[in-house]
């Protein structure tokens, strides 16, 4: 029909009545151009189309994306770590600084996986790890501050060494395990939380060196390294022992006493790294 | 004319359904009408709540549609509009709604109130990205010119907060959504920020300042999105990673 306002032929009424449908429930809605040649350009049926197009390019990048995150991260065990509350990481800061006189080590299972953190104080989470990773390389950038030694690339270096000496100690846990050819239900991730416990007491250690010196440094240091030995001897002997041994019982066998022996080399490079991560930022 | 006042009421409820009713010969004249009456309606016009929002800047971009004159199928009305004199305003067409950034920036600011949880369903990134430029501008102010790390940090730590969000929570939060609370949460610092202009922040007095407003930042963040995703017991547990974040802007304030 002739509308004498109308910029160009209205040739797209036949196709837009069939994407239109499409369109409209998208909800996609653009600005009012203020001048004709853009209203022009926009409304033209074929930039239309593009833009459909793009927008579904768009959606299917983002799910292919999502889909090779999930195969390479594996997001749904990732949350099983993070199913925590704020009295479960107050029990469990608590026992990692005080571990004596705890007395059930067992994580308890519920129908063959094991219950959510939240919901046993025993079972490892990553939350801990993670923000005590994060705090000690914060903590560390402040302490080369007051020291004036202070520069942003520092941090980064900080951060690289300690995420290297981190999979360092993974990968050589996980040989060692290979080759003493335990059968243990310990994942990787579960191994990496243990190992992230430790930062919690060099951001103790190397806060208290801050506050009193090198005296207060070595004396919470020496309590959190005695404290993270015990910690982790009493939690690796329920994954890597045997049953029997792990209940008390000392057997007799090569094996055990192979494995025994990892279990004490596993604990004692903890207070080793503990001490190598935080001695030079105490003067 | 008949049809035009059926497409007034049914244009407030919604945007999309009017194709239905629309007719298809409708001349200038009814465009011109449509759309002053359509100014008029538009200050009344409660925010809709858009799901696919971080497509466009903001959440407050009404469904304006501009289609030709008869391919009334497509949106509900044309708005590409020949008089210069009746396109809407500039912050409506943006979605910049003054009104509502202020509410929510009080309704932010009070950490003691507790929140409800529909504040999120807006991603309104207008609020934090002001924030942001005052905080620049004010730490330019007090001679440190800083814009690139405060954006920089912006971006990580919203980076770092939505991942931690989407593994502690049952329901995931969007990245926009993330972002908006930080930068909302974020007017605290720029308080601290205008205070580091008339004296330094080095003493006693300027830590425990310091202190004070980062826990203020953190316990409205992390009281939002817990009451917006709904994590029981995890308040605290949110609020020491946000407390992190807005840690390291109070150094960059301070230092």
């Amino acid at each position: 029909m002739a509308d004498p306002h109308q910029l160009f032929d209205d040739t797209s009424s036949a196709q837009s009545r069939g994407y239109g449908a499409q369109r409209a429930p998208s909800g996609l809605g653009y600005p009012a151009p203020s001048a004709s040649p853009q209203a022009a350009f926009l409304a033209d049926p074929v930039s239309n189309m593009a833009m459909a197009y793009g927008s579904s390019l768009a959606a299917q990048g983002k799910e292919l994306v999502d889909k090779n995150i999930d195969r390479f991260v594996p997001v749904t065990k990732l949350k099983y770590y993070f199913a925590v509350d704020t009295m479960y990481v107050g029990k469990k800061l608590g026992l990692l600084f005080f571990p004596y006189l705890h007395q059930d080590w067992e994580v308890q299972y519920q129908q063959d996986t094991p219950v959510a953190p939240r919901f046993d104080i025993n079972a490892p989470d990553l939350y801990i790890p993670a923000m005590a990773f994060i705090t000690y390389v914060l903590v560390a950038g402040l302490a080369l501050g007051t020291q004036d030694r202070f520069s942003p690339d520092l941090l980064g270096l900080q951060a690289s060494s300690a995420l290297a000496w981190l999979t360092l100690e993974v990968l050589a846990i996980l040989l060692s395990l290979y080759l003493v050819t335990v059968n243990t239900d310990l994942t990787t991730i579960d191994l990496v939380a243990f190992l992230g416990y430790k930062y919690v007491g060099m951001i103790g250690g190397v806060l208290m060196g801050l506050l009193f010196g090198k005296i207060g440094y070595y004396l919470v240091l020496g309590w959190c390294c005695v404290s993270i030995f015990v910690f982790m001897i009493r939690t690796l002997r329920l994954k890597i022992l045997a049953e029997a041994a792990a209940e008390g019982v000392p057997v007799r066998g090569a094996r055990n006493q192979l494995r025994m022996y990892l279990t004490m080399a596993v604990a004692a490079a903890q207070p080793l790294l503990m001490y190598w991560l935080t001695f030079h930022l105490v003067r | 004319m008949s049809n035009l006042g059926q497409f007034d009421s049914d244009f407030y409820q919604s945007n999309y359904t009017i194709d239905n009713q629309e007719q298809s010969s409708e001349d200038s004249n009814a465009y011109g009408h449509v759309y002053g009456s359509r100014k008029q309606q538009a200050s009344e016009q409660p925010q809709p709540v858009f799901v696919p929002s971080e497509m466009l800047m903001s959440s407050g971009c009404e469904g304006q549609f501009f289609q030709p004159a008869s391919n009334p199928d497509y949106y509900s009305q044309s708005s590409y509009v020949d008089s210069f004199d009746e396109e809407p305003p500039l912050l409506e067409e943006l979605g910049i709604n003054f009104d509502h950034i202020w509410q929510k920036t009080l309704t932010v600011l009070n950490p003691l109130k507790p929140a409800d949880g529909s504040i999120m369903n807006e991603t309104d990134l207008t609020g934090p990205i002001l924030f942001c430029i005052t905080l620049g501008a004010t730490l330019l102010l007090a001679g440190k010119a800083q814009f690139g790390y405060v954006y920089g940090m912006s971006a990580l730590g919203c980076l770092g907060i939505h991942t931690l969000l989407n593994l502690m929570s049952s329901s995931g939060a969007s990245y926009g959504c993330v972002a908006s609370v930080l930068g909302y949460c974020l007017l605290p610092m720029v308080l601290l920020s205008i205070c580091a202009v008339f004296s330094s922040l080095q003493g006693t007095f300027g830590t425990v300042l310091a202190l004070v407003i980062v826990g203020w930042c953190s316990l409205s963040a992390s009281k939002i999105f817990s009451s917006a995703l709904g994590m029981k017991g995890q308040q605290l547990l949110i609020a020491y990673p946000c407390a992190l974040l807005y840690g390291l802007f109070a150094l960059l304030t301070v230092f």
